[in-house]
């Protein structure tokens, strides 16, 4: 959590909030769940994983979820100006939304019934609300018209002002971010075909692509929220290292997911690197993204405008 | 901080539902003792029904284990017109503790009971 400002003291005094815009936020909430979750809602491996995997294993992703959820509810979030304590109870709330988001959408999709087993039930719910929960995290910013008095202008172009993002918390929103994207492909079979199927030259030059790729998107392509070549004070602002830390951090959640969901048990070494980076290819795509989402476009801009 | 009865419905709601589920999934991961899985079929003879050519029998299968059962064939045996008949069917998952509804057929009315017996499965 480090680098991250969580506490935003805002002179004006926060007007009291009507019922009717409250409800109008659940619905976002809800909404923005779904946008983000309906891709697993709808995958059969998931609805599997409800059973397969063991209960800890189910408590130990959304432990992972949760701290994902609160640091981008820290730097999004419903409210700007909040305590530890708040940011902690906004993100239980967070992800009490996505349960119950998810617990309606797997009986409205038939998923869960009273024929269903309640350990499976709850399986369900709870390996499905990990997605709608980083979906009800970023509908409080991203899908936001309004991101907050006077802050119309930035319009969800990034994470609120990515300038209280520090390198850390920029590569933490990375990881969040590639936990976001690779989450979509880790419970399915292909990551594993990919990577037993890969001659080994293949899985080496993913590598390389996936770099090149990642750096490009962050730093020179012009993606809205992209940074220019310049270098911070931190090591971490050098583009080179910090494309490669975001890269092992990618790497560090493909393998997370890839033992979460099974895939590591019983596989040889080969097997699992291969995988892990096929995996890493999408999580590094999620991280770029989560990268240009926090942007620090505000250096990129005043270049160009000088 | 909460500044509307609707926000603190929700608070509770939410509270609830996190403390519910992760309490129940750390209660089931330590009382959980990995059984293997125990198909039980329930023959519904009074939900039995001809087809055309045939006699459809529904059952209910459930897993009495801890674990899932993946690819589960069971086959029932009866007696029809003085010869033996079987009819298999197969179950992608059977996760404990939920139902699933399979039938079998047989080219008539069986004569005294079917059994059912289970042809393999394998564990995930």
């Amino acid at each position: 959590m480090v680098g991250l400002t969580v506490s935003k003291v805002r002179s004006v005094p926060q007007p009291r909030p009507s019922v009717w815009k409250t409800t109008r936020d659940l619905v976002r909430a809800a909404g923005g769940g779904l946008f983000i979750g309906l891709p697993l809602l709808f995958t059969m491996e998931m609805w599997a994983h409800s059973f397969l995997l063991p209960s800890w294993k189910i408590v130990l992703l959304l432990g992972v979820a949760f701290v994902v959820v609160v640091g981008y509810n820290a730097v999004s979030g419903f409210r700007r100006d909040r305590t530890w304590r708040e940011l902690l109870i906004d993100s239980v709330e967070t992800m009490g939304i996505a349960a119950v988001v998810s617990a309606v959408a797997l009986l409205l999709l038939g998923r869960i019934g009273v024929e269903t087993g309640l350990r499976d039930a709850i399986g369900k719910i709870a390996l499905e609300m990990i997605p709608v929960a980083f979906g009800v995290s970023l509908a409080a910013s991203q899908f936001a018209s309004e991101a907050g008095a006077g802050e119309a202008e930035d319009q969800g172009s990034s994470v609120g002002d990515g300038a209280g993002v520090g390198p850390f918390g920029r590569l933490f929103i990375a990881g969040g971010a590639a936990l976001l994207f690779a989450l979509n492909i880790a419970p399915t079979e292909e990551p594993m075909l990919l990577g037993i199927e890969a001659e080994w030259w293949q899985v080496l030059l993913v590598v390389p692509a996936t770099l090149a790729m990642t750096f490009v998107i962050v730093f020179l392509a012009d993606f809205r929220g992209g940074r220019s070549l310049a270098v911070g004070e931190s090591p971490l602002d050098y583009p080179a290292i910090e494309t490669l830390a975001a890269y092992a951090v990618s790497l560090l959640v493909s393998l997370l997911l890839l033992w979460a969901f099974g895939r590591t048990d019983g596989a040889s070494w080969s097997a699992i690197v291969g995988q892990m980076i096929m995996l890493a290819v999408v999580a590094s795509f999620g991280a770029a993204a989560g990268r240009l989402l926090v942007g620090g476009g505000q250096d990129k801009q005043q270049q160009e405008a000088s | 901080m909460r500044q509307n009865w609707l926000e603190w419905v929700v608070l509770g709601i939410s509270a609830a539902a996190v403390i519910g589920l992760v309490g129940f999934l750390l209660v089931d991961g330590v009382t959980d003792e990995a059984r293997p899985p125990v198909p039980v079929v329930e023959l519904q003879m009074d939900a039995a029904y001809d087809v055309p050519g045939g006699w459809i029998l529904p059952a209910t299968v459930t897993n009495d284990g801890d674990r899932a059962a993946e690819a589960l064939v069971l086959r029932a045996t009866a007696t029809v017109g003085g010869a033996e008949e079987e009819s298999e069917t197969s179950i992608d998952f059977l996760p404990a503790g939920t139902d699933v509804e399979i039938s079998f057929g047989f080219s008539g009315q069986p004569e005294g009971d079917v059994t059912v017996s289970t042809v393999g499965f394998r564990l995930p």
